[in-house]
């Protein structure tokens, strides 16, 4: 195997490898929507506050899936 | 107006996912180019006076100010500050919701003694982010740019001239005010001139053989010459003077040493000169761009030679990317200085207004040293503080990261579907709308929630001492 193959490889791989860490945002995001739903179907009334909360803490669960996407995508455009 | 738009508007939406259909197929879309740094400008775009390129998400940041400026300005006009009674409508009236809105949200937060700074923190951040991340949806930014290619030349036997083509056959045009644009699929040289050519060069080296055996001919005929007067003739004159006349010598003496060498010098000057052009063309770069010839890429290969699309250019990567657009405005924050120069100055805001609120004893919270020999757990106290001055550099990254990768990823998945779907990709920037007002939400709250929390002491008995001190 030539060496650019290589670095090829190592490069896909570890991006892909970095993308596992997005399964902790994953998780985060239904862990929160689902008490967010919980939440609405007992008190219809606080929707909106509940809603506004609910999609805060999910980008701040996806901002961690975002690191690894950004580890990720360092590995792929930046290394060389 | 109105229900002339609310008759008509969907004929209006139909006509122009007709017209997208028609530019996608007119216009087939290009593979995307992915730089995370952003790209420097060609060298013409220097900031005046010094050797500092400008960065193609630096026009966007400049263009992000601009327009804030204006908006802003446009508000504070058309505020009604003399107390008169002029119904709010249309953009100042959204505008008012918006501030209304948020300034409720921000109050139920961080509405203590601060709440004034920290507004207006959160309102700075929160408009700069939103324009900017915005950005990204208005047609072409990101798009729109300087071409830089691989290129090689093309005869044109119709005009007689030679075109500038991208080495995957685009034909690289000169337009308006010397703009350039890529258009159209073209050939690589075309077959026929390569047979044609061939050809020749086959005739050539026939010819060249023939010459080649004329001359042993006349060799032959001097040397029995010699060999008749002398009186002896050898081998190998003999060998060669079997009778040869103009017509057959070919035959005769096709296997001579010298002809076939003719023969294959010519042939082998004919491939070397194929193969040169063939490495000319493929792979010679020439950044074709009104105001410049060169290519850097960003920042750190300013010595490199001028373009270097891909560091090894006879790599099959290499031929996949021929030519690149250098957008002329990129989203400003899919640029880490951007999103970095933001978080510091949020974190440092964040510092600032802990030190306003709570005098120098703000800074114990991060070495707190004070429990050391009172506390039996006085050293926690003191890794405590220090974790919290990690922490604090944690925010930065974590600001800054945050915010560049939904965006990268997003200005990602607009190319990658713009390309994948070119008649459709509209869902996506509708995602891309709610992604932008989210992250910049986040940044903004997120920065409002710091500062907050900066001024609450942990000491919660001297507080409101330091609070009311200042």
């Amino acid at each position: 195997m030539d060496p650019q193959s290589t670095i090829i490889l190592g490069k896909a791989i570890g991006a892909g490898l970095a993308m596992i860490g997005a399964a902790g945002g994953g998780i985060g995001i239904g862990l929160s929507v689902g008490g967010a739903v919980q939440a609405m179907g007992r008190n219809p009334d606080h929707t909106p506050t509940i809603q506004t909360n609910m999609i805060l803490g999910v980008a701040f669960a996806e901002a961690v899936a975002i690191y690894a996407l950004v580890v990720s995508l360092i590995i792929l455009f930046v290394l060389n | 107006m109105n229900s002339f738009w609310n008759g008509k508007r969907r004929y209006v939406a139909l006509l122009l996912f007709l017209a997208g259909v028609f530019v996608a197929l007119e216009v087939p879309p290009v593979i995307p180019f992915i730089q995370l740094p952003g790209e420097n400008l060609p060298s013409g775009y220097n900031i005046p006076f010094t050797d500092m390129r400008i960065t193609n998400t630096l026009v966007a940041a400049v263009i992000v100010w601009i327009l804030l400026l204006l908006f802003l300005a446009y508000i504070a006009r058309r505020r009604p500050n003399d107390g008169s009674e002029v119904p709010p409508g249309g953009f100042y009236n959204m505008f008012e919701a918006l501030y209304e809105g948020l300034m409720g949200f921000i109050s139920g937060i961080a509405g203590g003694a601060h709440f004034r700074l920290i507004f207006n923190m959160f309102m700075t951040i929160f408009l700069i982010v939103l324009l900017s991340n915005w950005m990204s949806l208005i047609p072409g930014i990101d798009t729109v740019g300087f071409i830089h290619a691989h290129t090689k030349e093309k005869y044109d036997p119709a005009t007689e001239e030679y075109k500038v083509i991208t080495t995957d056959g685009y034909e690289i045009y000169q337009g308006f005010l010397g703009i350039s644009y890529v258009n159209g699929q073209c050939d690589w040289i075309s077959p026929a001139d390569e047979a044609a050519a061939d050809e020749a060069a086959l005739a050539n080296a026939e010819a060249a053989r023939l010459a080649a055996i004329d001359e042993l001919a006349v060799k032959d005929a001097y040397a029995r010459y010699q060999s008749a007067h002398d009186g002896h003739g050898d081998d190998a004159t003999e060998e060669g003077a079997g009778g040869h006349g103009d017509d057959d010598h070919a035959e005769e003496a096709g296997d001579s040493d010298e002809a076939s060498a003719a023969y294959d010098e010519v042939l082998a000057a004919r491939d070397a000169e194929k193969q040169a052009r063939r490495d000319r063309d493929c792979y010679t770069g020439v950044a074709i761009s009104p105001w410049e010839d060169g290519y850097e890429p960003s920042g750190k290969d300013e010595k490199k030679e001028p373009i270097q699309l891909h560091p090894d250019p006879g790599s099959a990567e290499a031929k996949r990317v021929p030519w690149v657009v250098l957008p002329l405005v990129r989203v400003a924050s899919t640029d880490l200085n951007m999103t970095l120069t933001l978080a510091i100055i949020a974190v440092v805001m964040v510092q600032y207004v802990g030190v306003k609120a709570l005098g120098i004893g703000y800074l114990t919270k991060f070495f707190n040293f004070g429990t050391l020999f009172k506390s039996p757990l006085g050293g926690i106290d003191v890794a405590v503080g220090l974790l919290e001055l990690i922490g604090d550099f944690a925010k930065i990254l974590s600001f800054s990261f945050r915010l560049l990768g939904a965006m990268f990823a997003g200005a990602i998945l607009l190319f990658v579907m713009s390309f994948l779907v070119p008649i459709l990709p509209w869902p996506f920037f509708i995602l891309e709308f709610f992604v932008g007002a989210i992250q910049a939400l986040v940044f903004a709250l997120l920065t409002a929630i710091f500062m907050n929390l900066a001024t609450i002491s942990h000491h919660h008995d001297d507080d409101h001492d330091h609070a009311e001190a200042h």
